[in-house]
């Protein structure tokens, strides 16, 4: 194999990896949020939140770690907000979270307007794990990555064996798939869906400030630029499985190096049809997800959207 | 602790007072916003109030943007009813834009300028409606959730937009088009610098049809009668499939009416930035009106008031738009929280001992 080849390869499926792990956190925050029973599309809104609130605690303290952190926290309390209305109010799920979306890009849109384009003096960097960043090939692709990607993986196996080999997971799974039989087995419905969504929404929070904190240290209005709704199908996609929600995310992370590698390698394809392919392949897929998730009847948990009501037994 | 008993019916004044709770709510955290960021939110509603309704002049350009988000919302309140969530009247409008501003700028300059304004807004209609009925068919035949299908057309739908203003519709390498021949343009229905429109009078004829449909005819009782309970409606013989897609036609027919009548009588040219964000507001303003077509008119004009207004703080005060985004959905959030009082009797019980 051409070695010139092999090299843009790895750096290509490395940069995929930063650029997956923006999908990964949301995704993977959403996946237990609805697993727990609870739809929050309000992934866009959050991650905004994070980014803006990641970036601003990042300028004031000057260490870009604490940054992340304040974004999650910022998102976490608005996700507390969607809890509150779809958890104890039961309020409609769907416009609950299309208003945390607007809520989101307004709030960023007029705090952020005079940090437009400001940039961060440190920003999340790189560290290579020594010894296993020696292996050829995978070394520079999977461990020569910041803290953030790491704590992806190990998110990823931590929730992954959460739900489907603990006590705890039952319980979670128990809670969206039929409430009412949950609450006769004594566990807390709105305690568990309260935490999962406000989780959830930290998740979301942190995918947003890693880009501000981390891949593009500066701020813009809109600079998740959709990835929360690519993050809402990615879940479809990974069938409510942690694991699945990984391989999604890295594969439109991969879409999204490849667009960058191509501008920057000056191949002539038009932008405009660049940038909307990850779009275009994100409703390619959801519309095959649903169908296999429809045939095979997988993951979906069964009373996703459906607020509970103790009384109306 | 709180119970909720189930009401059977809501009562009129609660029906009322709820969102005009919600709406002085909404104005409140815009106001709390505001003070974080040192600015003084009397001054800002003070000055949005007068870019608003100031002047007959600003009155007029209130009405320009309030006739989208009144053709916008009379279609999303047919849908809604239906519980067919369509989030997509961004990438409705977009399409509809493209489609009509197709016509003005390549069409044969023969055709007469009542034919050629007839013809630009049907084929604006036509886009809006077939971009709606992609994901009315995936959800009918395949399930899949259209708000996800639906809000990923929108992002497709601004690229396309972006494809041919930076390609071929593009002048001299910017991302405009050029200016609409006289015969293309909508009419402007008062003396100049007014922009208000004849498609006033579309809105607030949609608005009336879409009323009586839902009220009085047969197709809205089924299409209601879908959105309580499909399965429901299945075992009474309703043709789900055919109901879901005209309703959904409907509804992107006249998101797309609006982005061409807005493009050709307001910008006159297409663009880049041709106000598509109205399909998002417009979804406050159907949930805001109760998915009510005509009380949705009102409250179009209010919410247009709430973003003409903003505009108008940006320039004179500096006040970033995103307060309008701010307040928008402070209220809806409030409206939402506040369905609980009008769905249920809330009751204070004491604990039992266990």
């Amino acid at each position: 194999m051409n070695p010139t080849f092999g090299s843009i390869l790895i750096k290509v499926l490395a940069g995929a990896l930063q650029s997956s792990t923006i999908l990964l956190f949301p995704t993977l925050g959403e996946v237990l949020t609805e697993r727990s029973g609870v739809l929050n599309l309000g992934l866009e809104g959050l991650m905004l939140i994070g980014a803006f609130f990641g970036f601003l605690g990042a300028m004031k303290t000057g260490n870009p770690y604490v940054g992340l952190l304040i974004g999650m926290a910022a998102a976490a309390a608005a996700a507390a907000i969607l809890a509150f209305i779809c958890v104890t109010l039961r309020g409609n799920q769907t416009v609950t979270g299309l208003a945390l979306t607007i809520f989101g890009t307004g709030l960023t849109g007029f705090y952020g307007d005079r940090w437009v384009s400001q940039r961060l003096a440190t920003a999340i960097k790189p560290m290579a794990i020594p010894g296993l960043s020696r292996i050829p090939v995978l070394g520079p692709i999977l461990f020569s990555q910041d803290l953030i990607v790491y704590a992806g993986y190990i998110l990823v196996a931590l929730f992954w064996f959460l739900l489907f080999k603990t006590k705890a997971g039952v319980h979670l799974r128990a809670v969206g798939d039929n409430a009412k039989a949950a609450d006769a087995m004594g566990i807390n419905v709105v305690g568990t869906r309260y935490f999962w969504t406000i989780l959830g929404g930290a998740l979301a929070g942190a995918g947003g400030a890693y880009i501000t904190c981390g891949i593009h240290p500066y701020w813009l209005n809109g600079i998740t630029s959709g990835r929360g709704w690519i993050a809402v199908a990615l879940v479809v996609f990974a069938m409510w499985n942690p694991l699945n929600a990984f391989l999604g995310s890295f594969l439109f992370g991969s879409i999204e190096a490849l667009q960058l590698q191509l501008q920057a390698g000056g191949t002539y394809i038009n932008s405009a049809l660049l940038s909307m392919l990850p779009y275009l392949t994100t409703f390619a897929v959801i519309i095959v997800a649903t169908v296999i998730v429809r045939v095979r009847h997988v993951g979906t948990p069964k009373e996703l959207g459906i607020p509970y009501a103790r009384e109306e037994r | 602790m709180l119970r909720f008993e189930k009401r059977d019916k809501t009562p009129i004044q609660l029906r009322l007072l709820v969102p005009a709770v919600s709406v002085l709510l909404g104005l409140l955290v815009g106001s709390v916003v505001m003070l974080f960021a040192r600015v003084n939110p009397l001054k800002a509603y003070g000055a949005i109030v007068k870019g608003a309704f100031g002047s007959g002049y600003t009155f007029s350009e209130t009405l320009v943007i309030a006739v989208p988000l009144i053709l916008i919302s009379a279609g999303l309140c047919l849908v809604y009813r239906m519980k067919f969530l369509n989030i997509g009247a961004k990438g409705q409008y977009i399409i509809g834009a493209i489609c009509g501003s197709y016509l003005a700028l390549f069409g044969p300059a023969t055709l007469s300028r009542p034919l050629l304004l007839t013809l630009m807004m049907v084929l604006g209609m036509i886009g809006g409606a077939l971009w709606a009925i992609i994901p009315a068919l995936l959800k009918v035949y395949w399930n899949v959730n259209e708000v996800i299908a639906t809000l990923l057309l929108n992002y497709i739908a601004s690229y396309i937009l972006w494809y041919f203003m930076y390609g071929t519709w593009g002048t001299r390498g910017f991302p405009l088009s050029k200016n609409f021949a006289v015969n293309a343009q909508l009419p402007r229905i008062l003396p100049a610098p007014s922009r208000l429109h004849i498609g006033l009078f579309f809105a607030l004829a949609a608005a009336v049809v879409i009323w009586v449909i839902i009220r009085k005819t047969r197709f809205g009782y089924e299409a209601m009668v879908i959105g309580e309970n499909e399965r429901a409606a299945r075992y009474a013989g309703i043709n789900v499939v055919k109901t879901v897609i005209i309703a959904a036609a409907i509804s992107g027919g006249l998101d797309g009416l609006a982005g061409i009548a807005h493009t050709s009588a307001v910008l006159r040219l297409l663009q880049l930035e041709i106000n598509s964000d109205y399909g998002y507001t417009a979804i406050i303003v159907a949930w805001l009106a109760g998915l009510d077509p005509l009380v949705a008119v009102g409250v179009s004009v209010l919410l247009a008031a709430l973003e003409a207004g903003g505009y108008q703080i940006q320039i004179v005060m500096r006040v970033p738009f995103g307060i309008v985004g701010v307040i928008e959905s402070a209220i809806l959030f409030c409206l939402l929280a506040g369905e609980i009082v009008t769905h249920y009797h809330i009751r204070l019980t004491r604990r039992v001992a266990a």
